[in-house]
């Protein structure tokens, strides 16, 4: 276990040149082009996507790996920019060494580029170009879109996310760190009747955008131990899955990575999905929290309304959800890591007047960035325990 | 009409849209009226938006442009109450994803059509909206001839 168990086993690079207005994207486009030549391996063997650029081109989008990996077609179950400016290369080695060897990953595509010229230096993504051009606002038109074509294919209940959103209400109403505008009772009507925003996405279904920080420490077990820090948590799975099916031209958009990363993160933890204790999805939209109930294999496609219907999703019930009140309830901000603070503070027993009762484990997702017309870039799924 | 069933063309938005080297062949296309996607030799499949390589084999030498009729039926549709700035006042308007008929989803808004018309799996087609530097931006509208 160490960086010399990883290896380089093919480079690339295009000519260096002055002020082209070669786009950023075909460059890359040609770097893998030939390292798939060079090594003989086919696309789907790349798992992992690591990239690093200095000049805004990349470095100014903050999801520029995920756009590169929707770009090239590249789906991958790691998938990070590595930001140390001129160390970012050397620093990409080593820390994708560190993945392959946690077995995260195992065939990693390292990818370096700019296009710092004067008129070459724009932040680069599809959005601009192919959507934006519609008007198609972010992501609440994408969950439009998402939400429209559930129902089309198996119904969509909307009574059953408004109980997603007086569930997670309730349990804002407890946490004295939501946002106070957030910390007022709704009822399933208030959110059937708020104002559509992309229809059918209500104002209700939206996370609001507010200010906020968190933060974690993290130490080996062992040394935590030394130091006589009890309390703490253990991460024992994870998984993650960029840009799902995303090297083929059609998709069913009910279908996300985390049916993928879920079992994956599932396995890695030696849980089974029934035996999880309380659940904190990311929940950037209500109808994300019912897609992941059946990606995740809590229940079947197309039965996430029965789910939710049968099931007490308070904090007392028998499948606890956002107990801090979701990105939804409580305000979304501090790169929505408040569902994985939550899920911490549960179990370190410190839930206070919202404490779930079963604290043997937690399981914890994220959803990342919009991609053209799936559902979401990268879906992650995370099991945490209680230190024995 | 009235007022509930009127979804706006968007006709009237000032687009201003900036483009990349590869995805030249599509504009040059539009300026003719004519839908040309990128196409993959070596697995003989479509895809949208223009990339630099073949989503299904990672590699640029499988591409090539080919022109497609446009013509396909409604995938999805969300109808946009509040929107992007440069679509304030139009609203609303639908945003929709359509699967053209050679398979491959593509994202344009509706136009000559109303809220209660627009269903998901109705035919559609491209019509053309005219952009300033001689380009045209496609747009889908109900296939009537076929419904």
């Amino acid at each position: 276990m160490s960086l010399r168990d990883a290896a380089i086993v093919a480079y690339a690079e295009t000519k260096v040149m002055e002020k082209t207005d070669r786009d950023i994207f075909e460059l890359d486009g040609d770097i893998l082009e030939s390292l798939l030549d060079k090594t003989g391996i086919e696309k789907s063997e790349i798992d992992a996507l690591v990239v690093s650029g200095l000049t805004r081109t990349g470095a100014g989008n903050v999801f520029w790996a995920q756009t590169t990996a929707d770009e090239l077609g590249l789906e991958v179950d790691y998938c990070d920019q590595v930001h140390i400016g001129g160390c970012s290369a050397t620093g990409a080695v080593a820390r994708t060494a560190a993945a392959i060897d946690a077995g995260l990953c195992s065939t990693a595509f390292l990818l370096f580029s700019d296009t710092p010229s004067e008129d070459n230096r724009r932040d680069r993504g599809f959005s601009q170009e192919w959507i934006g051009t519609y008007g198609l606002m972010g992501p609440p038109g994408a969950f439009g879109l998402l939400s429209r074509r559930y129902e089309h294919q198996y119904g969509l209940d909307y009574e059953m996310l408004g109980k997603l959103a007086v569930t997670q209400r309730n349990h804002a109403l407890l946490n004295d760190n939501a946002c106070e505008k957030l910390r007022k009772p709704i009822t399933v009507a208030d959110y059937l009747n708020s104002r559509m925003i992309a229809e059918p996405i209500r104002l209700l279904d939206c996370v609001m955008p507010c200010d906020g920080a968190t933060g974690l420490i993290m130490m080996s077990r062992r040394r935590a131990k030394q130091k006589g820090l009890a309390n703490c948590v253990i991460p024992t799975g994870y998984a993650e899955r960029t840009n799902y099916r995303g090297g083929e031209g059609m998709v069913d958009v009910t279908w996300s990575g985390h049916k993928a990363a879920g079992q994956r993160a599932l396995d890695i933890a030696g849980l089974n999905l029934k035996d999880v204790a309380s659940f904190h999805p990311y929940d950037d939209f209500l109808i994300a929290i019912m897609l992941q109930f059946e990606n995740l294999g809590f229940c079947k496609h197309g039965e996430g309304a029965a789910f939710i219907r049968d099931h007490d999703l308070s904090f007392r019930g028998d499948l606890p959800l956002n107990t801090g009140g979701g990105l939804i309830s409580s305000g979304a901000a501090a790169c929505s890591s408040h569902n994985l603070i939550e899920a911490v503070r549960q179990l370190m027993g410190e839930g206070g007047a919202r404490q779930v009762r079963n604290t043997r484990n937690a399981l914890v997702t994220g959803i990342g960035w919009i991609n053209y017309g799936r559902n979401w870039g990268s879906s992650s799924v995370m099991v945490l325990v209680p230190n024995e | 009409m009235n007022d509930a069933n009127k979804l706006n063309d968007t006709a009237g938005v000032k687009r201003v849209i900036r483009r990349y080297g590869f995805s030249k062949p599509y504009w040059d296309g539009t300026r003719e009226k004519k839908l040309v996607i990128q196409y993959c030799r070596a697995t003989g499949k479509y895809q949208h938006y223009p990339r630099p390589v073949s989503i299904y084999t990672g590699r640029r030498r499988d591409l090539e442009w080919r022109e497609v009729s446009g013509k396909g039926e409604l995938y999805s549709f969300c109808i946009a109450y509040r929107g992007l700035p440069a679509f304030r006042g139009q609203e609303p308007y639908a945003v929709v994803s359509v699967t053209l008929d050679v398979g491959v989803n593509m994202i344009a808004n509706m136009m000559h059509c109303t809220r209660d018309e627009i269903h998901i799996g109705m035919r559609v087609r491209p019509c053309w909206l005219p952009l300033e530097d001689g380009t045209n931006l496609v747009m889908f509208e109900p296939d009537r001839d076929t419904i």
